[in-house]
């Protein structure tokens, strides 16, 4: 029983995730035209990644069902990514 | 432990007393004791190694691929008696590369895993000192041998030193695989998971210094900030944690067959 | 948090090895420093690499991360699967996983191919050097990929196995194979995405 509403979840993790993924075609629809660079967009891909490896760290990775060392850990990185990387954006443009 | 084991241990329990009765007991009954020295030649090695590339000679961090000739010869001529000087004292501790890869290769002898993880280990890593080093070595003390040579034979020495230097890593590559193989497989504890996972970050940044052939300026070249400076921090947290994970094990070593016991307290050894 | 006491909820447990999450969370700090220094050369010259950029097909590359998303999908499965007892079922939910894999690494190969006959080689300019390069570091974490689910094939047909040591050798395989398709998630979004 446990299992069967475990693949259940899996599968709807999956297509969360699928979703998200195709969310960037519709961004990218939505620019049609001369690619500009947009401090807004590459923002917001960034974040949605990290959005995105989250999901797969607490579901697919079943950090949800792990000690709370564990859960911060792997948050901890999260946000550390998300600093790393707007961070080096930032300083790169304003450089 | 097994009786065996165990009995070799306490008969080799150190006296009490004096520091150097100590030493001199050590020196002459520990049955660890060449384990030890081996262990020791590896942390003199290094500390000679590090300091003589970074500050004698001066040929670390590397220079620029994208400089010009004059600026080459320039860069030879400020290091005409530190290269010779440091470069000597490295050939003269070089032949102690070969005992650091037998202590490594002792640590893949005391595994469960077969003992062709460690001679195949200790045969990559012997030849790998050519093009690892001694080739750089020998290229930039040629170069700083005769400084009226002609600009272009320099500027060849300059990029044969580097270029061998660092685009050679992929023969260190297969030694750092052999090493991580034999400790997942191994059933004998001789060192935790994470080093063997440890050893495969550490093969896996060596694939990226590979590049540095194709690229003369940018991240990529063999002095750029991933194919160097990441590198180097990466290898140098991989160098100390296995000069104290050989530690540990030659601490925990009880000469037998079956699984390394865990470190004991050199107090409860005396029951 | 009400669930920790809940009786019907599994007891907590680290998933696989924690050798294993060591090793993904240090190869992930190694990842980003790459991304790192992507985004800021990026930064600074954004109309070259925009007009680089452009040359990717983001649907290639949207496909791909549906189809590598299908493999970490199918990967939880086979773990899932061997936790109840169910290893053919297991072995199955494995074999899916590689095919997959497999798709992804044809793909890449096809797009590599595509690109360089374009004109877009490893040193074409400094875009193409940051796409081959991480696609390509990529490339040989989902190669490895495969000796790690060929590790799980192994000990899901190896008769009389402890059950406890089987579990933990899956999960930690398993954990191997989401981290690379994290990391793919985060490599599709600064090459393909990101303006």
């Amino acid at each position: 029983m446990i299992d069967i509403k475990f693949n259940k979840r899996l599968l709807v993790v999956w297509l969360v995730l699928a979703s998200l993924t195709l969310a960037y075609l519709w961004i990218d629809h939505s620019l049609a035209g001369t690619p500009r660079a947009s401090a807004v967009i590459t923002s917001s891909v960034i974040v949605i990644a990290l959005v995105k490896v989250r999901i797969i760290f607490r579901e697919f990775m079943e950090v949800r069902q792990a000690p709370a060392l564990l859960c911060r850990l792997t948050d901890a990185w999260v946000v550390l990514m998300a600093v790393a990387l707007l961070g080096c954006y930032f300083i790169g443009r304003t450089a | 432990m097994s009786a065996v084991a165990a009995q070799a241990v306490s008969a080799a329990a150190p006296p009490s007393g004096p520091l150097h009765h100590r030493i001199a007991w050590h020196l002459r009954h520990d049955p660890k004791r060449e384990l030890w020295l081996a262990w020791g030649a590896l942390v003199v090695f290094y500390n000679i190694f590090f300091p003589v590339f970074f500050i004698v000679a001066q040929v670390q961090p590397p220079p620029q691929p994208t400089w010009d000739l004059a600026t080459q010869v320039h860069w030879f001529h400020e290091r005409h008696l530190g290269i010779p000087v440091g470069f000597g004292v490295i050939f003269a501790i070089s032949g102690m590369i070969a005992t650091n890869n037998a202590l490594i290769a002792y640590s893949m002898r005391r595994m469960s895993v077969s003992r062709a993880f460690g001679y195949s280990y200790l045969l990559i890593y012997s030849f790998s000192a050519v093009p690892g080093m001694l080739l750089l070595n020998i290229a930039l003390v040629v170069g700083t041998l005769r400084p009226e040579r002609d600009p272009e034979a320099i500027g060849w020495l300059y990029d044969f030193a580097f270029l061998s230097f660092d685009g050679t890593m992929g023969v260190f590559l297969i030694g750092s695989l052999i090493w991580m193989l034999a400790i997942l497989l191994d059933k004998n504890r001789v060192f935790p998971k994470w080093f063997g996972y440890l050893n495969l970050c550490n093969a896996l940044t060596e694939v990226v210094v590979a590049p540095c052939w194709i690229f003369r300026r940018g991240v990529l070249a063999w002095n750029g900030q991933i194919a160097w400076w990441l590198d180097m921090v990466v290898f140098g947290i991989y160098q100390v944690t296995f000069i104290v994970m050989l530690f540990r094990m030659i601490q925990r070593e009880d000469f037998a067959d079956g699984p390394l016991p865990d470190r004991v307290r050199q107090k409860a050894v005396g029951q | 948090m009400t669930d920790l006491v809940d009786k019907s909820k599994p007891a907590r447990f680290v998933p696989g090895q924690p050798d294993m999450w060591a090793f993904v969370l240090f190869e992930t700090l190694v990842f980003t420093a790459y991304f790192g220094f992507y985004l800021f050369y990026r930064a600074r010259s954004p109309e070259l690499f925009l007009h680089s950029q452009a040359q990717l097909d983001l649907r290639i590359g949207v496909f791909n991360t549906l189809v590598l998303l299908l493999s970490s999908w199918s990967v939880a499965r086979c773990v899932q699967s061997s936790r109840a007892g169910a290893y053919r079922a297991a072995l199955r939910d494995v074999f899916i996983t590689a095919a997959f894999a497999a798709v992804f690494l044809l793909l890449k190969v096809f797009e590599w191919a595509r690109l360089v006959r374009m004109g877009n080689g490893l040193d074409s300019n400094d875009f193409f050097t940051y796409y081959f390069f991480l696609t390509g570091i990529h490339f040989v974490h989902l190669l490895i990929g495969f000796v790690v689910l060929g590790v799980v094939v192994y000990q899901l047909r190896s008769p009389a196995r402890r059950e406890q040591e089987l579990q933990e050798n899956i999960e930690t395989c398993a954990t191997y194979w989401h981290t690379v398709d994290f990391l793919w998630v985060l490599i599709f979004a600064l090459l393909y995405v990101v303006r």
